[in-house]
């Protein structure tokens, strides 16, 4: 806008912020099927209250193209009637998002108390020394990234490993943690324990 | 009007139905600090600093949240109140930088104010602070093209964000890494775009948020004078502060430094806009008239006396025939100087369709659901021209319609033009037409009456100098039909003068008496003539700001601080060039003692 003549535009003499920025990615646009997904969602919510399905919209995202962009928020601001910035604003509170690419299998290490009393840190350690990369980080096969979560709500099993946001892995040993992930190449998700309550059901 | 009566800190307070506790006691004068509560914007309830008792209830409730009740017992002063607030300001402060002397708020800052009045004297906080300075990184971010974000500072009331949001209508700020991490920010570091952007400064509670155009320009207590005025840049009229900086004569740069908005429920509530905020340089600038000019044989413009420059004009006008005068008038016109254009022009004999009133109109990009509108008419006198009788023809598109006025200069068929326009730059709208004309030769004498050498100017025979709306007390209409005031912060550049004087020098020149001494007098004329008018009744009383010492700086301001200066701070020492140094006064050195 021409109103501010005596101001530079931009970043001239200034800096920026230097946050972790997420990248601004291919174009994105949902498939018509999530598309119809979401709208079907959003009509659970009263319409004024639309923006309510920003979550259920993120996991599409994340479904459809492994992990959030820049692009990508705005397509869901858009189909929210929202502002990027709100999108942004979740998107970057819930760990569950991921900001840049990630592995086939995302190994998550609860960290919390519990866990932690239980050793959550040596798994943290021998998982991170067998893929042979650190916290944050995808193997350059780009089948594992290790990340760091917090409470799992599965204290008594701790130390638990959460593996795409969804499956569950308890009572990790650092002793058993090279075998895991062995197994997960070879078979899969089937070498994870599950989660105990579905286990006993 | 419902109220209920309660009692805070053993006074009975009677309140409107409603209303908070923390508005209760901000009206009746009770000492309670916050932060995220802005008079403008909802409820937050975030900061936590407005702790109060009340009894019957089970913990410390936020005032700001909680509504009066009939019978409520509220107490600000318990023992648990004092100690959880001081808590909580110990919190807030734990990552605050404290670099209050060279952060732009110091002297104004509700951080500041509330730390010293409520906080603990010491932070028993030993670890570091977290900071956004490190290797590559800064605390200071571009924020859009008006801001600075000094990430440190901030300390996340959400003020800013509710602002864009609920005033603004477009939800730019968010916060971002929410947590330990939380940190203001912008989608993908756009900045903020707004056509209000300003108002950010002022309802940020810290120094986080600052406009790159008051950013290291002065500090509060070197702004002694502050002028309540009005916005004249567009139709609204926002009701406005001008600050003016103590510098000696001598010393470079503005006198100007900045204007804020001022509370007016009815017209612009706490904010205004960019351009009213942003766009006073020219005020102050390098185009400003300072003389007469007249041009000679040569055709050169030359610096004139103001004898010279209005007995030229009157002999000119009077060679042309003083019927042949006509008028092209900026709706930056004030009242009076209309009243005044009208009694020159019915004593001249210019016939009705011999004047024109002209102003800009642009269309100012905006969220479709803003509560903050700035109106496209770049001009705050256009009701009033209408009011007073003047030819005002509006094209649907908020345009001037003077096509006919114009088609008269360019079929060659005005002898003598007046034209009329006190600034800003560009806001007569296009008069390329006029200098086209006066060049080509259809125009043969063209006077100029303003406040900026523009092209228009240039291509004039006589230049008078006239003032701009901070350096006259003028009275203007807005879109609202309100007469309001804008009063005179400065006094105009040079030879300059205040227009209703010009009037009235060249009627005089061109043998016509109006017969006034200062523009009171020709403001209480208008008063009178537009007697029938049920708007302008308060014409004639209309009151006239004066500049406010500097003890009352952020009384004259910051409408929702304001409360303080009127309860909290009396007693604070005197302010710099306030009144004049007492050389009897030694300064008490605070003894510097070891510790140990
Ligand atoms: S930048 Fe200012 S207004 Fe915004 S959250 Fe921080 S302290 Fe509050
Ligand atoms: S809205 Fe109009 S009157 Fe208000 S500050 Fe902006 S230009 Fe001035
Ligand atoms: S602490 Fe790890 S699951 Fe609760
Ligand atoms: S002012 Fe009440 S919680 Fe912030």
């Amino acid at each position: 806008m021409s109103f501010h003549p005596l101001m530079p535009y931009g970043s001239e003499g200034f800096q920026k912020s230097e946050r972790t920025l997420m990248a601004r990615g291919e174009p994105f646009a949902f498939t018509a099927e999530r598309a119809a997904k979401l709208e079907d969602i959003c009509s659970k919510y009263p319409p004024e209250r639309r923006k309510s399905a920003v979550l259920a919209a993120l996991y599409l995202v994340q479904e459809q193209q492994q992990y959030i962009t820049a692009s990508a928020m705005r397509h869901v601001a858009e189909f929210l009637r929202i502002t990027p910035a709100e999108v942004e604003d979740v998107a970057t509170y819930y760990v569950m998002f991921f900001k840049a690419p990630v592995g086939k299998y995302v190994l998550q290490v609860c960290r919390t108390l519990s866990c932690a009393l239980a050793g959550a840190e040596r798994v943290t350690e021998t998982l991170s020394e067998k893929l042979g990369i650190g916290i944050g980080e995808t193997d350059p096969s780009g089948m594992f990234t290790l990340l760091e979560f917090e409470c799992l709500g599965a204290c008594d099993r701790a130390p638990v490993v959460m593996v795409n946001n969804e499956h569950w892995h308890e009572k990790a040993r650092p002793e058993t943690c090279a075998k895991l992930v062995d197994d997960l190449r070879q078979r899969g998700l089937s070498a994870l324990s599950g989660c105990h309550l579905k286990v006993e059901q | 009007m419902e109220t209920v009566t309660l009692t805070i800190d053993g006074r009975q307070v009677t309140v409107e139905k409603g209303k908070t506790v923390l508005q209760g006691a901000i009206e009746h004068g009770i000492k309670v600090p916050y932060y995220c509560y802005h008079p403008g914007l909802e409820i937050d309830g975030s900061c936590r600093v407005c702790l109060v008792k009340i009894e019957k209830m089970p913990k410390l409730q936020t005032s700001c949240s909680t509504l009066v009740a009939e019978g409520m017992v509220v107490s600000t002063e318990a023992p648990d109140v004092v100690e959880a607030r001081a808590s909580v300001l110990e919190f807030l402060l734990i990552n605050h930088p404290l670099d209050c002397p060279v952060c732009d708020k110091g002297g104004e800052c509700p951080l500041q104010d509330f730390a010293y009045s409520f906080g603990p004297n010491e932070s028993r906080m030993e670890f570091p602070r977290r900071v956004f300075d490190g290797e590559g990184v800064k605390a200071d971010v571009d924020f859009g093209p008006t801001l600075m974000l000094n990430r440190n500072r901030c300390i996340l009331c959400t003020r800013c964000v509710r602002f864009m949001k609920e005033v603004d209508g477009d939800a730019q700020i968010n916060i971002v890494d929410r947590g330990y991490g939380s940190e203001i920010a912008t989608f993908q570091d756009e900045g903020v775009h707004s056509l209000i952007s300003g108002n950010l400064m002022d309802v940020c509670p810290v120094g986080a948020i600052t406009t790159k155009d008051y950013r290291f320009k002065s500090r509060p207590w070197d702004n002694p004078e502050a002028i309540d005025t009005i916005c004249t840049f567009c139709e609204r009229g926002c009701n406005t502060t001008a600050w003016l900086r103590a510098k000696p004569e001598w010393a470079k740069g503005a006198l100007l430094v900045r204007t804020t908005p001022r509370l007016n429920p009815d017209v612009n509530g706490y904010w205004m806009c960019d351009i009213g905020r942003f766009d006073y340089h020219w005020i102050e600038g390098d185009d400003r008239l300072h003389r007469p000019l007249v041009k000679m044989e040569a055709g050169l413009q030359q610096p004139a006396d103001w004898r010279e420059a209005t007995a030229k004009a009157a002999d000119r006008i009077t060679a042309a025939g003083t019927g042949s005068l006509r008028f092209l008038i900026s709706a930056h016109a004030s009242l009076e100087e209309l009243f005044l254009i009208g009694r020159l022009g019915s004593a001249l004999g210019t016939p009705e369709d011999g004047v024109a009133i002209s102003w800009r109109a642009r269309e100012k990009p905006q969220p479709a659901d803003t509560k903050f509108k700035v109106p496209p008419i770049d001009a705050p006198n256009v009701n009033g021209a209408r009011d007073m009788g003047f030819p005002v023809k509006a094209s649907s598109d908020g345009r001037p319609d003077i096509s006919a006025f114009r088609q008269q200069v360019e079929q060659g068929r005005v002898k003598a033009l007046f034209v009329f326009d006190p600034g800003p730059p560009g806001s007569i709208g296009d008069v390329s037409w006029v200098s086209q004309a006066r060049a080509s030769g259809k125009l043969a004498l063209l006077i100029v009456q303003g406040a900026l050498i523009t092209d228009l100017a240039r291509a004039a025979d006589i230049v008078l100098p006239g003032a701009s709306s901070f350096e006259k007390d003028a009275t203007y209409v807005n879109y609202q039909g309100r007469v309001q005031a804008a009063s005179r912060a400065l006094p105009a550049p040079g030879d300059a003068q205040e227009d209703w004087q010009i009037f009235v020098n060249l009627g005089l020149a061109l043998g016509i008496t109006l017969g006034y001494t200062d523009s009171a007098h020709v403001r209480a004329d208008v008063a009178a003539a537009m007697s029938s008018n049920a708007a302008y009744a308060g014409l004639a009383d209309l009151a006239f700001a004066r500049p406010v010492t500097a003890q009352h700086w952020l009384q004259a301001s910051n409408p929702s601080e304001r409360w303080k200066w009127d309860v909290m701070f009396q007693d604070l020492p005197p302010v710099k060039f306030a009144g004049r140094p007492d050389p009897s006064s030694i300064p008490t050195v605070i003894p510097l003692t070891e510790r140990d």
